[in-house]
């Protein structure tokens, strides 16, 4: 499974990053090709490509805040949560999105 | 209390409430004006209404970025004695991180931080912080 995300929290120093490492971790730990872009106050990093984006089984917002470039993701599938649920339960999150994506669409 | 600036570790701090803390952390901040004590304050309590400040089991991060701070700063604080309470969801706290960042901060510093923010994704790393004794030791691993 390919995955990609992004992380953005409110004051965009703290969760954003923790968010971001938690879910690549997790994705990896997992078996599946993970990356997350993170837009915080130090602006976008790990930018997503048009390329991972095409590839990507589904897409893990991990967001406080409304993200920037959301209609780079149209049709594709999209779990949505804020940043405590990616700091928290990473394992979790990665187990639902591989639930997500056997579902019929 | 070990101090290089940027980092400021206090252990065995005897805090026994949130709002403790976060008058503990406006009082070590270094601020454009000392004035701005009880804003800092308040500013803390409206980032923890936006969003829980947990993240990792002991451990709150309390952050803000504010016009109010003149440097910015990473504050690491051992309670002597766990914050039973946090608030109605957060039990049991032994660490607290506070992160205060300057409004318009230059990037290497946003950097350092965000550096520091991934590093605490380890949950081994974040339970050595939680576990070590001494203040030396706790030193050197936000250090390494």
């Amino acid at each position: 499974m390919k995955i990609v995300g992004v992380a953005a929290c409110t004051v965009g120093i703290a969760h954003t990053y923790i968010a971001q490492e938690k879910l690549e971790n997790a994705g990896k730990k997992a078996g599946y090709e993970i990356t997350v872009e993170t837009q915080g106050t130090i602006g976008t990093e790990n930018e997503l490509t048009q390329e991972q984006i095409a590839e990507a089984d589904i897409v893990i917002i991990a967001a406080d805040v409304k993200i920037a470039g959301r209609e780079r993701f149209e049709g594709k599938r999209i779990i949505e949560v804020p940043t405590d649920v990616a700091v928290k339960s990473p394992n979790k999150l990665i187990a639902k999105a591989a639930e997500v994506i056997v579902q019929p669409r | 209390m070990q101090d290089d600036s940027f980092y400021q570790i206090y252990s065995n701090a005897a805090l026994s409430t949130k709002n403790e803390v976060y008058v503990f952390l406006s009082n070590v901040a270094r601020l454009e004006d000392p004035l701005q004590k009880e804003a800092v304050v308040k500013q803390l309590i409206q980032r923890e209404g936006q969003g829980s400040m947990l993240i990792a089991e002991h451990v709150v991060l309390p952050h803000i970025e504010s016009n109010k701070v003149g440097k910015s700063q990473i504050i690491l604080i051992r309670l002597l004695h766990s914050i039973e309470s946090w608030d109605a969801e957060t039990k049991d706290i032994r660490l607290i991180i506070g992160v205060l960042l300057k409004e318009n901060e230059d990037v290497q510093i946003k950097q350092k931080i965000a550096s520091f923010m991934r590093a605490l994704a380890d949950e081994e790393y974040v339970d050595r912080l939680l576990t070590i004794e001494e203040e030396a030791d706790f030193y050197k691993q936000i250090k390494r």
